[in-house]
């Protein structure tokens, strides 16, 4: 099941003082034209945003853990450095084991492609072989529940089938590590809650998950650890009533504050 | 079985896991790493460039069809203007031109279709980690493949002709391999810098069409002034074109120096395009 092996408790997710800056662009040169523009009068156009400023936690096998806080916080910027898009600017990561994303679905779809096909691609692009994604193809369909749309091209399915076949795909790549931000407002309330029993499956099998969230409600009902994040600074860590009670006391102050 | 842990642990190891992924690894020799991943992605690489076909033909009534027309129709084209209007004598004419064409062909629909590989995926990238070397890798096979279905038109011709096969066909895989690793290098470099400038797309269009008149692939390299020679020679296409041209249309060898030049020159621009595209792939992320 897992890729690695389970050794109950052993750190999974480990970062140490990890900054992650952007550069904000105000107007970046995108032309040639204007690079040259640039060349000659030495303004800067852009500013460093700090998008983490030295985050440090660890994170065990089998824990489920949740991350709050405000829009801009910092929050997703975590979840895609575990991911591995971003490369931090300074400061130590270390992830052991797969993981799987479910930052956006369905981002890699092909719309000229069929369900079927995008199946395929989406499932090698997570870094599924193809010998297991036929393993799963069966399954993935099934919980889909698009009928007789999966040999159709994706560029003709609603936005909630869209979505149902990206959940379906990532939740099959069977992850030591997941990471889920923010998307279980999709589909309809039947689906969500077929979502939903989803993770708590995942989750009974003792993989990792990493849950990013505004609802409170479902952080409760998951987590057993929270961590809080406020402008890209880690606030708290530890059981998650404290800190979620922390983070209701912080909604309340004005933005900025 | 799940515990929690101290808010604070000491983070420099991850007892004893292997770690997937650790920021602070420094990569090793650029050569090993393209090496290897290509081959940890060969099945995602074979995919992608699966789906640039499927896609490239999908809507058309002739289908893959076009993939053995156009060619042809290039060809059709260039002889009329260049053999009956401008009656350039060179027998076989047709034969001499697509010896050249075809792998000139690859060689520009290669750099075109990779040289947006990188920032058409660029939704996908912020999202998923994947290699990023596997775009312009998938774009140059899918052009492989497509290369590979234009030989087919080539021989028809050759037996329309009632054409030679010379036994130098054999040579082929030569030139092939070094236009390959020339064209590769090539597309990491384009699809890298048209992340930071978008120009380039468009430039790139303008160097294709000065390099194809450049190379002799219209014309033969003899009815160059001697004084210029030297300035061909620098031109790195020319070998393994000129490869394709000696073994198909003259029945011929090139000289060992040629074969070695062809070869350097391929092995010299990957080596340099996917340094350049390494040294800035961490960053690209954040202009796609």
């Amino acid at each position: 099941m897992s890729s690695a092996p389970a050794m109950a408790g052993a750190a999974r997710v480990c970062f140490a003082g990890v900054v992650q800056r952007f550069r904000v662009i105000q107007e970046r040169p995108d032309t040639l034209r204007e690079a040259f523009a640039h060349l000659f009068n030495k303004r800067t156009s852009y500013y460093n945003f700090e998008a983490l400023k030295g985050v440090s936690f660890s994170i065990r096998d089998g824990e489920v853990v949740g991350i709050v806080g405000r829009n801009g916080s910092g929050k997703s910027t975590i979840l895609k450095i575990i991911a591995g898009v971003y490369r931090p600017t300074a400061g130590v990561v270390k992830v052991s084991g797969k993981v799987a994303a479910l930052i956006e679905l369905g981002a890699g779809f092909h719309p000229d492609l069929t369900g079927r096909e995008n199946i395929v691609l989406n499932g090698l692009l997570l870094g599924l072989s193809k010998k297991e994604i036929q393993a799963r193809e069966q399954r993935i369909v099934d919980f889909a529940e698009l009928g007789e749309f999966m040999d159709s091209p994706v560029k003709q399915y609603s936005s909630g089938m869209y979505m149902r076949l990206g959940f379906a795909i990532a939740t099959e790549v069977d992850p030591d590590i997941l990471l889920i931000d923010e998307i279980l407002a999709v589909g309809d309330g039947a689906f969500q809650q077929k979502c939903l029993a989803r993770i708590h499956d995942i989750r009974r099998r003792g993989t990792t998950i990493i849950f990013v969230s505004h609802d409170i409600a479902t952080v409760r009902k998951l987590c057993e650890r929270t961590l809080l994040i406020k402008d890209g600074i880690l606030l708290a860590d530890g059981p998650t009533d404290p800190v979620v009670a922390r983070y209701e006391e912080l909604l309340q102050q004005p933005v900025g504050a | 079985m799940r515990r929690s842990s101290g808010p604070k642990r000491p983070c420099n190891t991850l007892d004893g896991m292997p770690v997937r992924w650790d920021s602070a690894v420094i990569r090793g020799p650029s050569v090993k790493q393209l090496i290897t991943e290509i081959c940890r992605n060969r099945e995602l690489i074979w995919a992608l460039a699966m789906k640039e076909l499927h896609v490239r033909y999908k809507r058309s009534a002739l289908g893959f069809l076009w993939a053995l027309l156009h060619p042809l129709l290039m060809m059709i084209i260039y002889t009329m203007v260049f053999s009956t209007i401008m009656r350039v004598s060179i027998p076989d004419y047709p034969i001499f031109l697509i010896s050249a064409l075809l792998p000139w062909t690859f060689f520009s629909q290669s750099l075109s279709y990779s040289v947006e590989s990188v920032v058409g995926n660029g939704d996908l990238l912020k999202k998923v980690y994947v290699a990023k070397s596997v775009f312009p890798v998938a774009a140059v096979l899918s052009n492989i493949i497509n290369f590979l279905l234009s030989l087919v038109p080539l021989v028809l011709l050759l037996i329309a002709f009632r054409y030679p096969f010379h036994w130098t066909w054999l040579y082929l895989p030569i030139p092939l391999l070094s236009l390959v690793l020339f064209t590769l290098g090539c597309s990491f470099f384009f699809a890298m810098t048209n992340v930071f400038f978008r120009d380039v797309a468009h430039i790139l269009q303008i160097i294709l069409q000065a390099w194809f008149y450049f190379c002799p692939v219209l014309y033969p390299l003899d009815i160059i002034p001697d004084r210029y020679h030297l300035l061909f020679r620098l031109n790195p296409l020319l070998y393994p074109l000129n490869g394709f041209r000696l073994a198909i249309y003259h029945g011929l060898l090139p000289s060992p120096q040629s074969m070695a030049m062809s070869l350097a020159g391929g092995l010299a621009a990957l080596w340099i395009g996917y340094l350049l595209f390494r040294r800035y792939q961490d960053t690209l992320v954040y202009y796609v």
